[in-house]
């Protein structure tokens, strides 16, 4: 089994010392009470629980999968039990509404939670994890009556919510869906028509499943303009609240996949099924954003957090299993063998595990902290520029932390050799769960494309500021600091470098958009290691102030880490600038009929 | 025979405006009316009507002094005052009984050899002279101006079978030289030629909109831009000039033209326009018209009429696939949209084809030549093409086969033009056009008329890059071309500005005019890119834009040869920086002239608020000392004040006394060329300015002025920033003081630094923003 242990020293060091949780989320109106203090008490509890109740599940659950029989799908063992005390601990409602019956707290809670979450068991948190993608959709766009109804429930988790887009013809481009939404005159709708790959649509977890679906009314324009979002519950929902008759929706099978074998990926078929529509009709692409912003983000954590179990359980490998000797001589002369962690390759694997993380780490939670101040803050101005900030980041985080996250399970398994090939260490399943990531809630290359096509372009740039600005007054002010130098100087070229990038990039892409997509992935990336080299420069910067004190080893570490990151992978950055600078013409060069 | 005086008879809104155009142009002009019945003030109508233009907007005076040329008077004590006028322009009701009346008692007073015009649009000449003599007959003419006459570039003029040659020659000269129209001469036929187009085209226009049911939207945004039409298209045309216009053009037309003319087929009698006018809504200057306003929710919302039910709606954006279709095609974007069989496309072709082949029809009827009719609906309708020039847009021959397919008349004039290859023909670097005869002959060009474009057939630029270039005007001066959307400025530019003073110097060159010919001589920096570079953080190129571009202005100022500028259009911010760096300014009339950094929270910091500084204080008739000129460009700067015309700009300093003033766009060129020549005699270029600044003490002054305006409310909190780095470069910065003059580059350098400083801000950054996204400026 995995080697796992909440890194809640990194956790507190990041919300604390790196940013100021205390005067950026914990001053915000409605959070007061939410202080470090509480967050930290709330963290190792959560901590516990994924210690101790979903990681023992993860490997079981996998082996087992989900069960489809007679129209129903059983999760595996424990599952159920797990969910209960799950909800029961309440933490389906942690950053939910009170006025739902939420706890109300920080979003920025939130993302470090689910981290823990999908260290332990991916497939576990996929349940909830939609639930709450619902729980957005209807808080931000339903009506009083339709929050009324589901948002209580959804928040104590004894229902659980989906979101059902993709159709068997049509998963990237919606505006070809052909489920149909057909007045009853009464306000209700009748849903029909099939929706595939639809996590957690069907399971044993919940008492009722809502369902968030995209559909087209008679009347609906062409394309992406022309959809509407309904929500159809598995069991009708009387006036008082209880559950009625079944509705006309069922799962037709579930999916036989590559990983996260215990979450249940549903075909869902619709038939006359009753529904209410969501806000206004031909909307629902708009509101189904809200929800997939959130979740994109979430998905990217997923990469961090199977990552992070990677890590650890590489590292511990490493450090126990004894071959060989050391290439400057043998280090541990009175055991047999050296452990593997002496070999320069090893070293140069856990260290690219580690800096990815905890530079990806930090980079979540300075978008969580911006997630919390897009909220809440009185300043409209402030709220509109944290807003920015997420905008831009949440393809960078879901695109490159789920890219990162695949390359770094996939080091786990190199350490841990014939024995991260075979099951019993938990190392392959990391790579399996973690190849989805990559895929779901808008493929990696369109996340690129988003980034290029829409936030480049966006306000003349004016995203862009938020991430720009703060990294040049941060070089600016810690030029004059010698010992800043080591990771000031990597920092202040790879921006020039993203900064010539971006140029290029939104001036090629208005002559020619394709231009623009022949850059897009290496461009995501480029600024992605900009970003981790911005958070490494300032993790840098608290670390040097503290080398002296009693936890002096902790901030040794972090050093020597940041030094890694800038010297070792930040070069790549090199490569992918003159990659994209190439432009589209090879990439377009050779005709279709020769592939 | 010249004309050096006018009269204009009737104050209403076309003679009034006639009149004060005539002043624009520096010319005295007396402009009577009737005395309104019962009236104390016997000339009220004519005194009022003045009135009222000083205080319209857009402004009919170029110059609030142009007003006092105008001598105003009325028809009964102030005849005698037409004795010594050379030209009479009559501007009253379209009434035969009433002109005829009038030009009785006109034939009493008026001197030998003046010449008499009606502005009627609807009455033929012929009519109009009929009964009336010879000798008025020798001197009468038809000159036909456009509403309003300060800016409509047409004048159509009609002579008759009678009319002195000299009579037309000198109109004709004085309306294109002094007032800078561009004179199409019409045959005497009803609604000449603008109009007769114009009118077919818009009845054409809504009566396919109703038939092949678009929304008011669809066919505006079909028959605006992608065919070179105004965005106003249609409906919205109809709207700004006025709904009520419309039934009585039509009546004169349907009532004169022959039964068997085309218009008559195609016009439909309209019960919703007959119910809109009854009710108010006459356009903009009555209720609103097929679009309105409608403020009842506390908001704004902009309406559209539904054609059907005459109910209104809100606005909504027309999309149709032909529109893309058409977007996505770019230069051959009209051939895509006719060709689409959406209903956007078959609405194009519908009105284009009847409206184009009907124009085919018309010469020589109307008038003698093609290239007449087209540059009469270019300068009349401001379409970017005229219809020959759209035909061969489209292509003589598809045009033609097209119409053969669908069984309709080809004419016989478009059928010459599908035998030799089109309308219009480029042959040994000159622009010909299909004569009636079936051969082709030049475009002519007036004497004194040097076009660029006419340069650009003839010959390759002696250089080019994406957004500028350099061409060889003859007689040794060359014409630096600025091409980019709305004329901004880029690195490119700059990059050609340095290249056009080395190849002036290095060549056989004597001097350099800057100039285009796009609507705009340069909207300034190109914000966009500044925008983005400051978005990334790039400060390093934001600066050396800055410095280079001061660089590229400070080696146009002190070269070895003069450099004369001739803008038309806007010349803002950078546009107006390269005017102040010049030696001379050659200016179209209309020109809109201002450094207007403030509004997007910078100062200008290509030299701009040096070079005006110095040119205020070099201004002898301007009060003396150090105070005065610093605090008139600080209200202009820190205002974004914008001069309306030529000849405003040099009223606020923009412009020198001694700087050129061309009323006619097409001998702009020729006019900055003949400058720069004169000025190469013995050219010596200027010493190094100077001056001398108030210092610490003087920047207390202005950021007083700037307190109190934020005290107010007037000035905002962003404002407050931006004028406090504007009093401190104008005022020279911490260590000025009078006693001590300030280099040039010393001020530069202070507004290098503050325009860095300010480029920086968050505010600054917002109002860019504002400004490109909505085109209106931030009041944050």
């Amino acid at each position: 089994m995995v080697t796992y242990a909440a890194p809640l020293d990194d956790i507190r060091f990041v919300l604390n010392e790196v940013f100021d949780y205390q005067n950026t989320v914990a001053s915000l109106p409605g959070y007061e009470e939410a202080t470090p203090e509480l967050i930290e008490a709330v963290l190792e509890e959560g901590a516990k629980f994924c210690e101790n109740e979903l990681l023992p599940l993860n490997q079981p659950g996998d082996e087992e999968g989900c069960l489809f029989e007679n129209g129903v799908v059983r999760t595996p063992k424990g599952f159920k039990e797990a969910y209960k005390a799950f909800a029961e601990g309440g933490w389906t409602g942690l950053a939910c509404d009170p006025a739902y019956g939420g706890q109300g707290l920080p979003k920025t809670l939130q993302f470090i939670f689910e981290e823990l979450i999908c260290s332990t068991n991916l497939s576990f948190g996929m349940y909830p994890g939609l639930s709450h993608g619902a729980y957005n959709a209807l808080a931000f766009h339903g009506s009083d009556e339709q929050k009324a109804t589901f948002l209580p429930k959804l928040t104590d988790g004894t229902w659980s919510g989906t979101m059902c887009l993709t159709e068997p013809h049509c998963g990237t481009d919606l505006g070809l869906i052909r489920t149909k939404a057909e007045p009853n005159g009464n306000g209700s709708y009748k849903i029909t028509g099939t929706k595939i790959f639809i996590s957690a649509g069907e399971h044993d977890l919940t008492e009722n499943i809502i369902h968030l679906v995209l559909a087209k009314l008679p009347d609906a324009p062409p394309g992406i303009r022309g959809i509407s979002l309904f929500i159809v519950p598995k069991f009708l929902v009387k006036g008082d609240g209880t559950l009625g008759p079944r509705n006309g929706v069922a799962c037709g099978s579930i999916e036989h996949k590559m990983g996260i074998k215990a979450s249940s990926t549903c075909v869902m078929n619709f038939d006359e099924a009753e529904g209410t529509l969501v806000g206004e009709p031909h909307k629902g692409m708009r509101y189904m954003f809200t929800m997939m912003n959130v979740a994109r983000l979430a998905v990217g954590i997923q990469g961090l957090g199977l990552a992070e179990t990677a890590y650890q359980s590489a590292a511990a490998y490493a450090k126990d299993r004894l071959q060989g000797r050391s290439l400057a001589g043998a280090k541990h002369p009175d055991k047999a063998a050296d452990p593997i962690i002496v070999h320069p390759d090893v070293r140069k694997n856990l260290l690219t595990m580690r800096a990815y993380n905890e530079g990806a780490r930090a980079l979540a939670l300075w978008c969580g902290f911006a997630v919390d101040v897009a909220e809440k803050h009185p300043d409209a101005d402030k709220r509109q520029e944290a807003d920015d900030l997420v905008a831009l980041l949440t393809p960078i985080i879901k695109s490159f932390f789920t890219d990162y996250g695949f390359e770094a399970t996939n080091l786990g398994v190199q350490v841990l050799g014939g024995h991260g090939y075979i099951r019993e260490w938990g190392m392959e399943q990391l790579v399996r769960d973690a190849r989805i990531a990559q895929i779901y809630e808008g493929t990696n290359g369109i996340q690129a494309l988003d980034l290029v096509g829409r936030k480049l372009g966006q306000n003349m740039g004016r995203p862009l500021r938020r991430f720009f600005h703060p990294v040049q007054a941060f070089i600016e002010e810690q030029q004059e600091d010698p010992r800043m130098a080591e990771f000031v100087l990597p920092l202040a070229k790879v921006l020039g470098r993203l900064q010539q990038a971006t140029l290029h990039v939104a001036q090629q892409g208005l002559k020619d958009p394709e231009e623009a997509g022949a850059a897009a992935s290496d461009y995501l990336r480029l600024f992605a290691l900009t970003a981790l080299a911005f958070m490494w420069a300032r993790m840098a910067r608290v670390g040097l102030d503290k080398l002296e004190g009693d936890q002096g080893a902790f901030y040794r570490s972090k050093l020597a880490t940041a030094r890694f990151y800038m010297t070792r992978l930040l070069p790549q950055s090199s490569g992918l600038f003159a990659a994209l600078m190439a432009g589209k013409a090879s990439i377009m060069e050779l005709e279709e009929a020769a592939f | 025979m010249k004309i050096e005086s006018a009269a204009v008879i009737g104050a209403g809104v076309m003679g009034a405006g006639i009149a004060a155009h005539l002043a624009n142009a520096g010319v005295p002009v007396v402009l009577l009316d009737i005395v309104p019945e019962g009236a104390d003030e016997r000339s009220a109508l004519a005194e009022g009507a003045v009135e009222k233009m000083l205080k319209a907007d857009p402004a009919p005076f170029m110059s609030k002094r142009a007003a006092k040329l105008i001598t105003t008077g009325n028809l009964e004590d102030d005849l005698d005052k037409l004795a010594a006028v050379d030209w009479i322009v009559e501007v009253v009701l379209e009434d035969p009984k009433i002109k005829q009346a009038l030009y009785k008692k006109l034939e009493t007073v008026r001197k030998d050899g003046s010449v008499v015009s009606s502005n009627t649009s609807t009455l033929p000449l012929a009519k109009l002279v009929k009964g009336m003599g010879a000798r008025f007959a020798r001197d009468f003419l038809i000159t036909h101006f456009f509403n309003p006459p300060r800016y409509m570039r047409l004048l159509e003029l009609v002579a008759g079978d009678k009319t002195r040659p000299e009579a037309l020659e000198a109109l004709r000269d004085f309306a294109d030289r002094r007032l800078g129209k561009g004179v199409v001469v019409c045959h005497d036929k009803p609604g000449f030629v603008a109009n007769r187009i114009g009118t077919f085209w818009l009845q054409s226009a809504v009566s396919q909109a109703r038939e092949l049911g678009l929304s008011i939207e669809e066919a505006d945004a079909v028959m605006g831009r992608p065919v070179g039409i105004p965005k106003t298209g249609v409906f919205a045309l109809l709207d700004l000039v006025g709904l009520d216009l419309m039934p009585k053009v039509d009546g004169s037309l349907a009532a004169t033209l022959p039964k068997d003319d085309a218009y008559q087929a195609i016009r439909r009698d309209w019960p919703l326009l007959k119910k809109m006018i009854g009710e108010g809504y006459t356009g903009r200057k009555g209720k609103g018209g097929f679009y309105r306003l409608n403020t009842s929710g506390g908001q704004r919302v902009k309406e559209a009429i539904d054609l059907e039910t005459g109910e209104y709606a809100p606005a909504g954006k027309a999309r149709l696939d032909s529109l893309n279709a058409a977007k996505a095609a770019k230069g051959a974007g009209l051939k895509a949209l006719v060709s689409h069989d959406d209903r956007g496309g078959r609405y194009a072709w519908s009105v284009l084809s009847q409206t184009l082949a009907y124009a085919a029809s018309l010469v020589p009827e109307i008038a003698e030549r093609t290239t007449d009719v087209d540059r009469a609906m270019r300068l009349g309708y401001n379409w970017k093409y005229g219809p020959f020039e759209l035909i061969d847009r489209l292509g003589a021959k598809d045009f033609a086969e097209r119409l053969k397919a669908e069984k309709r008349p080809v004419p016989a004039l478009l059928q010459k033009a599908v035998e030799v290859g089109g309308f219009y023909r480029v042959h040994e670097g000159r622009l010909q056009y299909l004569g009636t005869d079936g051969a082709y002959a030049d475009v002519p060009r007036e004497d004194g008329v040097l076009l660029l474009s006419d340069i650009k057939l003839a010959g390759e630029p002696i250089a080019r890059n994406g957004s500028a270039s350099l061409w060889d005007i003859g007689d040794g001066v060359v014409c630096f071309e600025i091409h980019t959307k709305l004329n901004t400025i880029d690195p490119d530019v700059i990059t050609m500005l340095g290249k056009a003073v080395r190849t002036v110097q290095g060549g056989n060159y004597k001097a350099l005019v800057l100039y285009n010919e796009g609507s705009h001589f340069s909207a300034g920096a190109n914000l966009g890119l500044a925008l983005y570079a400051a978005n990334v953080g790039m400060w390093p190129m934001i600066e050396e834009m800055v410095e280079g571009g001061q660089k590229a202005l400070r080696a146009l100022k002190y070269a070895p040869f003069p450099v004369v500028a001739a803008p038309s259009g806007l010349a803002l911010g950078g546009g107006c920086e390269q005017l102040l760096n010049s030696d001379a300014v050659q200016a179209h009339a209309e020109s809109y002239i201002g450094l207007v950094e403030a509004g997007v929270g910078l100062i200008p910091g290509w030299g701009g608020c040096t070079e005006l500084l110095a040119r205020l204080a070099a201004d002898p008739r301007r009060p003396k000392g150090p105070m005065p000129p610093v605090a008139t460009a600080f209200e202009t700067i820190g205002m974004a004040k914008v001069a309306k015309s030529a000849f405003e700009a040099k009223e606020m300093g923009f412009l020198r006394q001694e700087d050129g003033v061309t009323f006619n766009r097409e001998r702009l060129l020729a006019d900055a060329k003949a400058k720069a020549l004169e000025l190469a005699e013995g050219y010596q270029p200027p010493e190094p300015v100077e001056l001398i600044l108030p210092g610490p003490s003087g920047k207390t002054a202005l950021t007083f002025a700037l307190r109190d305006l934020r005290a107010k409310g007037v000035a905002t909190a962003h404002d407050a920033v931006v004028g406090d780095a504007l009093a401190d470069v104008l005022s020279g910065g911490p260590g000025a003081d009078l006693t001590e003059p300030l280099g040039e580059a010393e001020v530069l350098k202070l507004e290098r630094s503050h325009f860095m400083r300010l480029v920086k801000t968050d505010p600054t950054l917002a109002r860019m923003e504002h400004t490109i996204e909505t085109g209106k400026p931030l009041r944050n």
